[in-house]
């Protein structure tokens, strides 16, 4: 009797001796460029006027809440034009928080970021259940039940709205620091966290539910939880924008505090910057930024030509202008793909 | 009687929201497409119906004459010129699409009529009320059901028993399946969109009369739309009038109680059904 030992490993065709290769030479120059930039960020009462502080944050602002829109629309499927909705209620928890209970204001700031993750629980439970684009108009009903109620809420002083009054309590040099440090934390936790998280195996898994749920789930991703988990993180990061924009603007008022200016802006910068890229985010703020600047003046008809844009991206380039640079160049500032490279002995 | 009358006037409310969901309900129980720009479309309609009395002084059932088939053409150009090319299983691309058309017609409106608040006037019918049982009702909410059962009526014939509605069911069912029976599916789909957009010649004809219009308005009339259907369950002509009726009756039953809490009564009410009932009232599982 004869027995042959089972050894799978030798039956099995030996696998090719191969590397993982994560970082690439223009991901290391973006990762230390953009840490400067964050210190810069932080660093900004130094070098900087209290005007410019403030066009600053309001691009910081633009930054972080397309980056939410583009983790939601761009890898998790989730198309949502009703952002605003955690951005006001953030905003309305902190003035809530520091004028009516007396907390220190920059620390009701992060304890009015559970309000957004809390109210964003229920949202999804009742949103999931509407179909791919029923899904988008769905969170735009949410953000204007949160409007209408905060109209109608004595406690929030309803329409009237609120002054953030013990600011003043703070010196012009104290905000400005506490506005920077903001301003860099936000851009850390939004631009650094999506990075930080796609590289993770999270960002594997949500990279594979991108290209193809069906498959994902097949492979033993949990679709359901992570978009779950991608709506709250969304609603958290559009939160912290909301409650900085309004600490900055001093007031809030339904009308602006839930503005559905900003789903357009979420959406014209990552379409035209490009959708499902970081490096799309920043290309889009920047050109909103500037467009803005330069052409706001002229008010509606510069609407018009931001909506005629986005229509013609939609319907002629989906990748945007970060899709169209990464299609002829691979020089990704913030490169989340995993390469295998075959060792140099085995390359055939 | 006062709860009775809120039940009458939601009712007559919902035959005005009946207008905007159908064509919502066919495009999406269609193509599965939501045209964000709908409620601007039918503003849009209302402001050059609006133009069009004041500069001929035609009465509004001329207008809606002139109206109808335009807004059939437009429905027809945008399936064309924008839908065609982002129909698909994607939902982003057609919803980005006509997103960025709501912004693009709302400006432009803002730019050609003025942010001010318009209507039709319509020659005395708006005023007019007639006496059922013990209360009154105007005259002008009356016909706005009259039209919206008619549409509702005709559309789910047109649905069942024309050789058209039978081409629409089974490029809705299968699209690939009814291209291989010889169906042309990018014309069943022009055709649909020409469809839902010229059913919004009536009803911007009878918003106008109803009340004001102004340019900004696009997106309360697309999330009134939106609801009807959703309430009333995906895939139904018919659920689709229920939602709006429902929708109507919560709106007008919150504005008795509060005049704050009127639009939000439809939002929760809306909520609701989303909680305990998602597939809506009429819809199958």
């Amino acid at each position: 009797m004869t027995s042959v030992p089972l050894s799978p490993v030798s039956h099995a065709p030996a696998l090719p001796q191969v590397m993982v290769r994560r970082q690439t030479a223009s991901g290391r120059i973006a990762m230390v460029l953009f840490l400067l930039a964050v210190v810069a960020l932080a660093a900004m009462p130094w070098w900087a006027k209290t005007g410019t502080i403030r066009m600053v944050l309001e691009l910081c602002c633009y930054i972080a809440v397309a980056q939410m829109w583009n983790m939601l629309a761009g890898y998790a499927g989730l198309v949502s034009v009703g952002q605003q909705a955690f951005m006001g209620a953030a905003g309305y928890a902190l003035f809530v928080l520091a004028q009516t209970f007396g907390v220190n204001p920059f620390l009701a700031i992060f304890i009015a970021l559970l309000v957004p993750a809390f109210l964003a629980v229920p949202c999804y439970m009742l949103l999931h259940r509407l179909d791919g684009p029923y899904f988008a108009i769905g969170t735009w009903v949410v953000a204007e039940v949160f409007r209408l109620v905060a109209s109608n809420m004595g406690f929030l002083n309803a329409g009237a709205g609120m002054s953030l009054n013990v600011m003043k309590e703070y010196s012009l040099l104290e905000r400005n620091i506490a506005m920077s440090l903001l301003c860099a934390l936000m851009i850390l936790l939004t631009i650094g966290g999506s990075y930080w998280f796609l590289r993770s195996r999270y960002g594997l898994a949500l990279i594979a539910m991108r290209d193809n749920p069906v498959a994902a789930a097949s492979q033993g991703v949990n679709v359901p939880r992570l978009r779950f988990m991608i709506y709250i993180a969304a609603a958290v990061g559009c939160g912290l924008a909301g409650a900085v924009y309004s600490m900055a603007q001093l007031r809030i008022n339904p009308p602006s505090a839930f503005d559905p200016m900003w789903a357009n802006v979420a959406i014209f910068i990552v379409m035209v910057g490009g959708i499902a890229s970081i490096e799309g985010v920043l290309i889009g703020s920047l050109i909103y930024f500037i467009a803005d600047r330069w052409f706001g003046q002229y008010g509606a008809s510069y609407f018009v030509v931001l909506g005629v844009m986005t229509v013609f991206v939609a319907l002629y380039a989906r990748g945007g202008i970060w899709g169209a640079v990464s299609k002829r160049w691979d020089v990704h500032w913030f490169p989340i793909r995993r390469h295998l490279i075959y060792k140099t002995e085995e390359r055939p | 009687m006062q709860w009775f009358d809120a039940l009458i006037q939601g009712i007559l409310l919902g035959g005005m929201y009946a207008q905007y969901a159908l064509g919502m309900a066919l495009m999406f129980g269609v193509m599965r497409i939501v045209n964000v720009s709908h409620g601007d479309l039918v503003i849009l309609l209302s402001l050059i119906g609006i133009s069009l009395a004041s500069s001929f002084g035609w009465g509004p059932f001329t207008v809606m004459v002139a109206l109808v088939p335009l807004a059939i053409a437009l429905g027809w150009l945008l399936q064309k010129a924008v839908l065609n090319k982002v129909v698909g299983d994607d939902p982003l691309p057609s919803l980005i699409a006509t997103f960025g058309l709501s912004i693009a017609l709302q400006n432009m409106m803002l730019q050609i009529w003025s942010a001010n608040s318009r209507s039709l006037p319509g020659g005395g019918i708006e005023s007019q009320s007639i006496q059922i049982g013990g209360i009154y009702v105007g005259l002008l909410p009356v016909m706005v059901l009259v039209f919206a059962t008619g549409l509702t009526w005709g559309l789910d014939l047109m649905l069942k028993r024309t050789r058209f509605g039978r081409a629409l069911r089974a490029a809705s069912a299968d699209v690939e399946a009814a291209s291989m029976t010889g169906i042309n599916a990018r014309a069943v789909y022009a055709s649909a969109t020409a469809i839902a957009v010229g059913i919004l010649g009536f009803a911007a004809v009878f918003q106008s009369l109803r009340s004001t219009v102004a340019p900004a308005d696009g997106g309360a009339q697309l999330i009134y739309a939106f609801e009807a259907v959703i309430i009333g369950g995906m895939g139904s002509v018919w659920g689709a009038f229920i939602g709006s009726m429902v929708l109507g009756i919560s709106q007008a039953i919150g504005f008795r109680i509060d005049p704050g809490f009127g639009v939000l009564a439809g939002h929760l009410v809306f909520l609701l059904v989303l909680a305990v009932r998602p597939q809506g009232l009429f819809g199958k599982v």
